[in-house]
């Protein structure tokens, strides 16, 4: 809710839009860089399994230890993939706050190249 | 065992009737739940003075009142006004106060569908026929209104777009293996060396 009133009322300039990716350098910001996100299997893989693309996402890694499970506990999925599935949740619960940092990544470095745009116009006019 | 068969044999001697029928009070309301009493049914239509002069003593009315008989064929019943219940004086002391009435006060015919809360045939509408239709499509306009006006501000969570491998499945979405482009994706971890 709360970001909702800033997008709509108070900072429509500074919100991020979030239908599109982050325009800032992923990079900008960590002297250090950051750990790149991988994933296990290979498009062969994938293929061969037939994943639907919605499921193709980081954590297919995870899904793919469930259809194998799966495979082998039909049709009494529930009671013997639990922990495969809730692997896989957390997984997506991850994905999703990842997704929330980003955007508050976007927000603060937009605000604050707001400000420096404030500055410098500042320091233009004296 | 001597005072088992002492009880048996009381038993088998007993000759009245297990339980009695029970017998209501005579009931002073109008509407009665099980128990009629043939005084009650309304007499002829009564052709000299004598007789509607009785027959107003019977419904506790005075001769000078007792003059339209009600519709339908019950005999010499009085007409009288359909009133609910709920139109009659509150503050008055009632014998009856739950019913507003008094004891002995004749009731019109129907009565017993006449109930403080029930239909009051004297009750005119608060809204006409128009005013409600009036109302009703302003409120279905008020709706739609609030829908489009709202509809450029949509509900969303503080989440930037989901995050594919592979280049955003460049080549399972059906782009081009030549110009498949180089992305990639970070978490917000340090690198471990």
């Amino acid at each position: 809710m709360g970001n909702m009133w800033y997008t709509y009322v108070t900072n429509p300039d500074t919100a991020p839009d979030y239908k599109n990716p982050p325009t800032f350098d992923p990079l900008y910001g960590f002297p250090e860089g950051r750990e790149e996100r991988k994933i296990c299997a290979t498009r062969q893989q994938l293929d061969r399994a037939k994943v639907p693309i919605q499921k193709r996402d980081y954590c297919v890694d995870y899904y793919m230890k469930f259809l194998e499970c799966r495979q082998q506990h039909f049709p009494r999925v529930w009671t013997h993939c639990h922990h495969q599935i809730h692997d896989w949740e957390h997984c997506q619960i991850e994905d999703t706050v990842l997704r929330v940092k980003e955007w508050e990544r976007e927000r603060r470095l937009k605000e604050r190249a707001k400000r420096k745009a404030k500055q410098e116009s500042m320091e233009a006019m004296e | 065992m001597a005072t088992f068969r002492k009880v048996c044999l009381l038993l088998s001697k007993h000759q009245k009737p297990l339980f009695r029928l029970r017998k209501a009070n005579l009931s002073t309301t109008s509407i009665l739940a099980q128990y009629w009493n043939k005084d009650w049914k309304p007499g002829p239509i009564p052709r000299t003075p004598e007789e509607r002069a009785a027959a107003a003593k019977k419904y506790g009315l005075r001769p000078e009142d007792y003059n339209v008989l009600a519709d339908g064929d019950i005999g010499d019943y009085p007409d009288l006004p359909l009133v609910a219940r709920s139109w009659r004086d509150p503050f008055e002391d009632y014998d009856l106060p739950g019913e507003r009435r008094n004891y002995g006060e004749p009731v019109n015919a129907t009565a017993d569908i006449i109930g403080a809360d029930l239909w009051d045939p004297n009750a005119d509408g608060y809204y006409t026929y128009g005013q409600i239709v009036f109302y009703a499509v302003l409120t279905f306009c008020g709706f739609l209104t609030a829908y489009l006006a709202l509809s450029p501000y949509e509900y969303f969570p503080p989440e930037m777009p989901k995050q594919y491998p592979f280049n955003n499945l460049y080549l399972e979405k059906g782009g081009d293996p030549a110009n498949e482009p180089e992305i990639k994706h970070y978490t917000f971890k340090r690198p471990e060396e």
